[in-house]
C-alpha cells in the first residue's frame, strides 16, 4: 500500500487520481461494514474529457514505447506478460477510452501514424493526465490490466473489476460449458432449479449460469442463482454486474462464507458451482506480480495444499443438493482433481454418482464435478 | 414513391409516365400509355386512336406493384414481369431463352446495331440522343463480356432442363441449389434485358415526340436517356463483381516470405495496406489472428473485412506482392527483395451450403499456454487454436478480449477454410475458388512494389503501373483492383 503511494506521489500531477486504489485495498483489507461504491470501468465512464488528436498521438507513442521496454523481461522474471501482449492490451485502452462513435477513425490514425489534423480534439472517457498514470501502474507497478480498464471481457460478458476481487480467469469459462454440457443437457430439469455460486467474486460464474439457465428453461419456469461471498468489495461489485446485466431477479447476492448464508435450501440444490482458493499457500510468493501483489489473497490462498476450502466446500456439498443435483468446482489442476475424486470415492462413496474430470483449454485438468445421488 | 403524370398529347389520346424512385437512384421508366386511365386508376379503357409504334412499349405490370387490372386487352406477349434487384424496382419483360428474339425499336434498330453504328459519343453534357444511345449500348455490350453472357445463356438452359426434370427433387439439397442458381442466373440477365429494352424505348419515344413535335415529350425521354448513360457506368462496375461469392465479406490473410525481419516488415506493410484500403471503402475491420515478428512486422496476419462486395475486390488481391527498397534493418543500407504472400476466403452467406463441421473432430486448445494457469496467473492472453482434425486445418484467434470470443472467431475463421477447402474441391465446376496461403507457390508473384532505385509500384498481370508506391501503400489499390477485374473478365472478348 505505502508503495502504490508513493509511486502515485512520484506521478506528479496525476496523484489525485491515485487515491481510490488504495482505499480499495483497505476495504478489501479491513472487511468493513461501510457500503463499498463499485467503481464504474473506464468503457462506461461518460465522454466529458477531451483531448487533441496530437496529444493523444503523443501519449499512444509514449505507452507503446513504455510496452516495447518491457521486451521478455517480465517473461523471464515470473511468467508475466511480454511487449506484444502489452500492446495489444494498450489497443484495448484505447477502445474503451475513446468515445464510440469516432473510435475507428481515430485507431486507425493512430495505428498508421497518420499525421493530419492534429488539432481536432477526440472526446475521451478519462483525463490524458490519468492514462499517463495508469499506464505506468500497468508496467512499472504491474497492476493488472483488468483493475486498469476496470473490467474483464469474460465470455459474453463484461464484467466489472476492481481492486479487492478476483479477476475471472479464462479457464474457469469452461465451467459454464459443464453447466450447460453435462449438467443441462443430461438433467433437463435442472434448469428450473435453485444454483448457488460460492466465492462469486464478480459474479461471473453467477451471471453466466443464470443466462445458461434461461436459454435452457422451457416455459416460465426458470432457475434462479444465489451467489455468496465473504468480502463486501466482492458483494457489492457482482451485485453491480448482477444489475447492469439485468439480472436482480434472477441472481440473488449474499454476503457470508461458503454455505453460511444459504441455510435456507439446504438439500434443495440444484447445481452448486464454484472457483475456490485453490493455490498452496508456499506457492503465493512466488506468483505472478499481477497477481501476488495487487489481487485479493483471500481468494486465492487455499492453504498448505490448496485445498482446505475445496474440501470444505466437498463435505458440504452433499447436504446442499437434491438429489440429481449437479456440482462442478474448479481446482489448481490434475495432482488436486484426483486427491478429490480419491476422497469422495473412498469418504463418501455412496452420496455422488458420476464424478468426472474436465479438462480446461490448455489440457490441465482442471474441474472436478459429479451429481447427488 | 411512385407518381403519375397525365399528359394530354396531341393525337387527343392521354400520355401517362410513371416514375418509380428508390431512395438510392431513380430507376425510372417512362411509360407511354396510349389508353385512359380513369380516376380510380383500376380500369381503363383501350383508346382507339392510339398509336400503333407504341403498342411494343404497353406494359401490363402485377404483383404488389399492379397498377391495371389483369383482364388487360393488351397482347399478352408483351407482359412484363417485376422483380426487385438490388438498386430499386425495375421493370423487366419476362423471357425465356427459348424467346431469345432480340428487341428491337419500331425501325428495327437494336442494341448490338447501336453500338456498332459508328455514332458519336459526345460529352454527357452535349444533349444529342445518339451520343446517349451509342454510350449506353457499348455499356450494355461491356456488361454482358464481363458477365459472360454466351456462358450464361447455356448454363441456364441446362439448368432450366434440370429444373423440369421430374425426379428433381428428390434430392431437396440439389434442387435448392438448382433452383437458386436458377433464379440468380434470371436475376442477373433479366436485370440486363430490361436495361437493353429501356434503352430502346426511349429512344422510341424521342422519335415519337419528335414526329409530334412535342418538346417536353422530348426533354423527359434525353433526360431518362442521360440517367441511364450514368447509370450504365455503375453497372458495367456491378458486372465485374457478379461472382457467386463476390457480394460476400472476406477474410485477408497476409504470410511473410522468407528473409526474417526485412520481410516481416513487408508483411506489416502489405497487412496495413489491406487495413487502410478496407477502412476508406467503408468496410469493418478486425484483426483476428496475429503473429508478430521477433524485432518487428508479422509473421502471419489475419483480418477480417466485413462488407457488400469485400470479396468481390479483395480476390483481385491473391497472391505474392514482392518489395524491393533499401533496408531500414540492414546496417550495411544494401537493397534487399522481399515477399509477402497474400490469401482471401469468403465468408459464405447462410444460404450458400456450408460445410457441416463435427464437434467430435475438432480439438480445441489454448495457443501460447504455459505454467500453473488458472488463479495462478492473470493474463490477457486467451489465444485459442482450433484443430479440424480430419483435414489437419487449423484457425487462431487471440485478438478477442474473453477465451469464449476468441473462440467463436477462430470458429468461424475455421469454418470459411473448410468451405474455401470444399469450394477447391469442387474447382473444375467452380471457376470462383481462390487460393489458399498454402497453395499459393511464392513463385506466383502478383506485383511488384519497388522504393529504391527508382519509384513504382506494377501490376505484373495487367501491367497497370503508378509511380507513387507511398499512396499505393496507404490503401489507394482500387484502380490495380478495377484493371486485374477489368483485364480478367474482359479479356474474353472474343466470344460475345
Amino acid at each position: 500500500m505505502l508503495k502504490l503511494r508513493s509511486s502515485g506521489l512520484s506521478c506528479g500531477v496525476c496523484a489525485k487520481f491515485q487515491i481510490p486504489i488504495p482505499r480499495c485495498f483497505m476495504n478489501s483489507i479491513t472487511t468493513s461494514s461501510i457500503d463499498v461504491k463499485p467503481k464504474v470501468p473506464l468503457y462506461l465512464r461518460p465522454p466529458s474529457f477531451s483531448a487533441s488528436l496530437s496529444e493523444l498521438t503523443k501519449w499512444h507513442k509514449w505507452a507503446k514505447n513504455l510496452a516495447s521496454s518491457v521486451g521478455s523481461s517480465f517473461i523471464n522474471l515470473d511468467n508475466g506478460p511480454d511487449s506484444t501482449l502489452l500492446r495489444r492490451e494498450l489497443n484495448w485502452l484505447l477502445q474503451d477510452l475513446i468515445e464510440l462513435q469516432h473510435r475507428s477513425v481515430i485507431l486507425s490514425k493512430l495505428e498508421s501514424g497518420n499525421n493530419e489534423n492534429p488539432d481536432v480534439s477526440v472526446a475521451l472517457r478519462a483525463p490524458l493526465e490519468e492514462m499517463y498514470c495508469v499506464w505506468r501502474q500497468r508496467i512499472e507497478k504491474r497492476r493488472p490490466f483488468q483493475y486498469v480498464v476496470g473490467c474483464e471481457h469474460w465470455r459474453d460478458l463484461v464484467l466489472s473489476v476492481q481492486e479487492g476481487v478476483l479477476i475471472p480467469r479464462p479457464e474457469t469459462e469452461v465451467i459454464i460449458d459443464l453447466v450447460e454440457g453435462v449438467a443441462l443437457n443430461n438433467a433437463p430439469e435442472l434448469a428450473q432449479g435453485f444454483w448457488a455460486d460460492l466465492g462469486t467474486g464478480s459474479g461471473a460464474i453467477a451471471i453466466a449460469t443464470a443466462r445458461a439457465l434461461a436459454t435452457h428453461a422451457h416455459g416460465d419456469a426458470c432457475g434462479r442463482v444465489i451467489a455468496t461471498d465473504l468480502s463486501p468489495v466482492a458483494v457489492a461489485v457482482a451485485t453491480s454486474n448482477v444489475q447492469r446485466y439485468g439480472l436482480q431477479d434472477v441472481v440473488e447476492v449474499r454476503k457470508g462464507s461458503w454455505f453460511e448464508p444459504l441455510k435456507d435450501v439446504q438439500g434443495k440444490l440444484a447445481g452448486v458451482l464454484s472457483n475456490p482458493p485453490y493455490i498452496p499457500s508456499g506457492d503465493i510468493s512466488g506468483l505472478q506480480a499481477e497477481v501476488g501483489q495487487h489481487e485479493p489473497i483471500l481468494a486465492l490462498d487455499g492453504g498448505i495444499s490448496g485445498t482446505n476450502d475445496l474440501l470444505h466446500l466437498i463435505d458440504g456439498v452433499a447436504s446442499m443438493l437434491k438429489p440429481g443435483g449437479f456440482f462442478a468446482f474448479e481446482t489448481n489442476g490434475e495432482k488436486q482433481c484426483k486427491f478429490l475424486v480419491e476422497y469422495i470415492e473412498n469418504e463418501k462413496p455412496s452420496s455422488f454418482r458420476d464424478m468426472n474430470i474436465a479438462s480446461d483449454f490448455a489440457g490441465i485438468q482442471r474441474f472436478v464435478m459429479g451429481f447427488r445421488r | 414513391m411512385s407518381y403519375f403524370i397525365f399528359k394530354r398529347s396531341s393525337n387527343g389520346s392521354f400520355c401517362i409516365s410513371q416514375y418509380i424512385r428508390t431512395k438510392t437512384r431513380a430507376l425510372s421508366s417512362l411509360h407511354p400509355l396510349d389508353n385512359f386511365l380513369d380516376s380510380n386508376q383500376n380500369s381503363k379503357v383501350f383508346d382507339p386512336g392510339c398509336s400503333s409504334i407504341l403498342h411494343n412499349s404497353l406494359k401490363k405490370p402485377f404483383g404488389s406493384f399492379s397498377l391495371l387490372p389483369s383482364s388487360s386487352l393488351l397482347g399478352s406477349q408483351n407482359q412484363h414481369s417485376l422483380r426487385l434487384n438490388r438498386k430499386g424496382w425495375i421493370w423487366a419483360r419476362e423471357f425465356g431463352s427459348q424467346a431469345a428474339i432480340e428487341p428491337r425499336t419500331s425501325d428495327g434498330l437494336t442494341v448490338d446495331g447501336i453500338a456498332s453504328s459508328k455514332w458519336t459519343i459526345l460529352e454527357e453534357s452535349e444533349s444529342d440522343w445518339k451520343s446517349h444511345a451509342a454510350a449506353i449500348a457499348q455499356s450494355i455490350q461491356v456488361i454482358k463480356r464481363r458477365l459472360q453472357w454466351k456462358k450464361l445463356m447455356v448454363r441456364l438452359d441446362l439448368l432450366s432442363a434440370e429444373l423440369n426434370k421430374p425426379d428433381l427433387w428428390n434430392d431437396p439439397v440439389h434442387a435448392g441449389k438448382i433452383s437458386r442458381e436458377h433464379g440468380s442466373l434470371m436475376g442477373k440477365m433479366k436485370e440486363v434485358k430490361a436495361f437493353e429494352q429501356e434503352l430502346l424505348e426511349h429512344i422510341d419515344m424521342i422519335k415519337l415526340a419528335r414526329e409530334e413535335d412535342d418538346t417536353e415529350l422530348e426533354s423527359e425521354s434525353m433526360k431518362a436517356l442521360l440517367r441511364m448513360r450514368r447509370d450504365s457506368k455503375d453497372k458495367e462496375l456491378e458486372a465485374l463483381l457478379a461472382g457467386e461469392h463476390d457480394s460476400c465479406s472476406c477474410y485477408i490473410e497476409v504470410q511473410a516470405g522468407a528473409g526474417g525481419t526485412e520481410s516481416m516488415d513487408w508483411a506489416a506493410m502489405v497487412m496495413q495496406m489491406y487495413k487502410t484500403w478496407a477502412q476508406r471503402r467503408g468496410y469493418g475491420v478486425t484483426v483476428v489472428d496475429e503473429m508478430p515478428g521477433e524485432i518487428a512486422g508479422i509473421k502471419r496476419a489475419t483480418i477480417k473485412v466485413d462488407g457488400e462486395y469485400a470479396f468481390g475486390y479483395a480476390k483481385a488481391e491473391v497472391g505474392v506482392h514482392r518489395l524491393v527498397r533499401i533496408s531500414p534493418f540492414d546496417s550495411g543500407k544494401r537493397r534487399h527483395t522481399s515477399f509477402a504472400a497474400v490469401a482471401v476466403i469468403p465468408i459464405l452467406g447462410d444460404g450458400s451450403s456450408r460445410v457441416q463441421i463435427n464437434e467430435s473432430d475438432l480439438r480445441i486448445e489454448r495457443f501460447r499456454a504455459g505454467g500453473a494457469g488458472g488463479q495462478h496467473v492473470n493474463t490477457t492472453e486467451s489465444a485459442v487454436r482450433i484443430v479440424h482434425i480430419p483435414t489437419g486445418v487449423t484457425a487462431t484467434c487471440q485478438n478477442e478480449r474473453s477465451q469464449h470470443q476468441n473462440k467463436a472467431s477462430a470458429m468461424a475463421v475455421l469454418q470459411s477454410r473448410l468451405d474455401q477447402l470444399e469450394m477447391a474441391r469442387q474447382a473444375q465446376m467452380n471457376s470462383q475458388h481462390t487460393q489458399s496461403l498454402t497453395e499459393i507457390s511464392w513463385g506466383n508473384q502478383i506485383r511488384t512494389y519497388v522504393l529504391h532505385p527508382y519509384r513504382l509500384v506494377k501490376d505484373l498481370r495487367t501491367n497497370y503501373e503508378v509511380s507513387d508506391p507511398d499512396s499505393v501503400l496507404e490503401g489507394d489499390l482500387d484502380s490495380f483492383i478495377l484493371s486485374y477485374l477489368s483485364a480478367s473478365l474482359d479479356k474474353g472478348e472474343g466470344e460475345q
